[in-house]
């Protein structure tokens, strides 16, 4: 059989209520794997949950920005294979309007989130050996823009985490891996898109060689991270960007 | 709030602005090097200033100074 599919396999989905989250979920269900789903809203998470088409599932509704949330979502949770971790925001703004509760607004979802919810499923021994962890990245993080200070500060903060998660948990054959892509359309698209103008962003993808993209393309990538195919990577970040960043158009 | 205290909250933040030479008739694509880091200023001074959210397309509809300033007014 080959080493791309996630049979015989439980992954930890975050932020499945919608986006990139919901696709990863699905598309892990079509390779053969089953999920747990976890987000804010149960009614958009039950959503996915009868989205997915095979597989045994469940889904654990949790505020994640409370550590006792967590707590209860890992107690519940079976052993996995991996997590794919989704939940983000986005909130472009000024470095000089920034302050103490701009900061936590998006580093507490993007970064302290991902953080918590790595130490207790680790410590909870929630991860089977040879387990793959996934974190959304951005191109951002290295390339970054305008009104990005936070964003990209978190993606690249999530980026080191990403590494010390691959150097402290190898003894158990455990992976970590990022996926940086940069626009996809998803609702945080929309939300970008009205946070500019729609001008703004079609000027911006008419300069993607392959257009922007899809959540399924970005779940495929987290498909292969999770899957065998990928076990000799960790550390590592997967940029997807349509060949944006060749940046010659 | 008013409009003249709103314009000079506006010149204070956006330094291309030459103080006392925004208009409440100014058309903020007439402004030279107008882009889309103002875009970002204008939204956070207004989020900060009024705690009124502006979106981009918001913005788009309001031609001149004294547009955004009814925008934002109506939701104070």
């Amino acid at each position: 059989m080959t080493a791309f599919h996630l049979h015989n396999k439980t992954f930890l989905v975050t932020g499945a209520s919608s986006g990139i989250g919901r696709q990863v979920a699905i598309s892990i269900c079509e390779m053969g794997g089953n999920v747990v789903i976890t987000g804010r809203n149960e009614e958009r998470l039950n959503e996915t949950l009868s989205m997915l088409k095979s597989g045994e599932n469940k889904s654990i509704q949790a505020e994640l920005l409370d550590e006792q949330e967590v707590q209860r979502l890992v107690s519940a949770l079976p052993l996995l294979d991996g997590i794919v971790n989704c939940a983000g925001t986005v909130s472009p703004y000024p470095i000089k309007f920034l302050s103490d509760k701009k900061i936590d607004e998006v580093f507490n979802i993007n970064y302290k989130v991902q953080v918590v919810l790595t130490a207790q499923a680790t410590r909870a021994k929630k991860l089977n050996k040879g387990a793959s962890v996934v974190f959304l990245s951005s191109i951002s993080a290295l390339h970054p823009h305008r009104g990005g200070a936070l964003y990209a500060g978190s993606k690249a903060a999530i980026e080191a985490f990403s590494k010390v998660v691959a150097l402290e948990f190898f003894h158990l054959q455990i992976r970590s891996n990022c996926i940086a892509p940069a626009m996809v359309k998803t609702p945080m698209y929309d939300k970008a898109e009205a946070q500019g103008t729609k001008e703004q962003m079609d000027a911006h993808i008419s300069k993607y060689p392959l257009g922007a993209g899809t959540p399924e393309d970005v779940a495929n990538a987290a498909i292969f991270l999770l899957s065998d195919a990928s076990k000799w990577i960790t550390g590592t970040t997967i940029t997807l960007d349509g060949g944006f960043l060749l940046g010659g158009l | 709030m008013d409009i003249t205290t709103f314009i000079s909250q506006i010149e204070n933040e956006i330094e291309e602005l030459t103080p006392g030479s925004l208009k409440p008739e100014t058309e903020f694509t007439s402004l030279k090097e107008w882009s889309s880091m103002h875009v970002l200023i204008l939204i956070a001074l207004i989020d900060t200033e009024y705690n009124v959210t502006i979106t981009g397309a918001d913005l788009q509809q309001c031609k001149s100074v004294n547009d955004l300033f009814n925008v934002v007014k109506s939701r104070v």
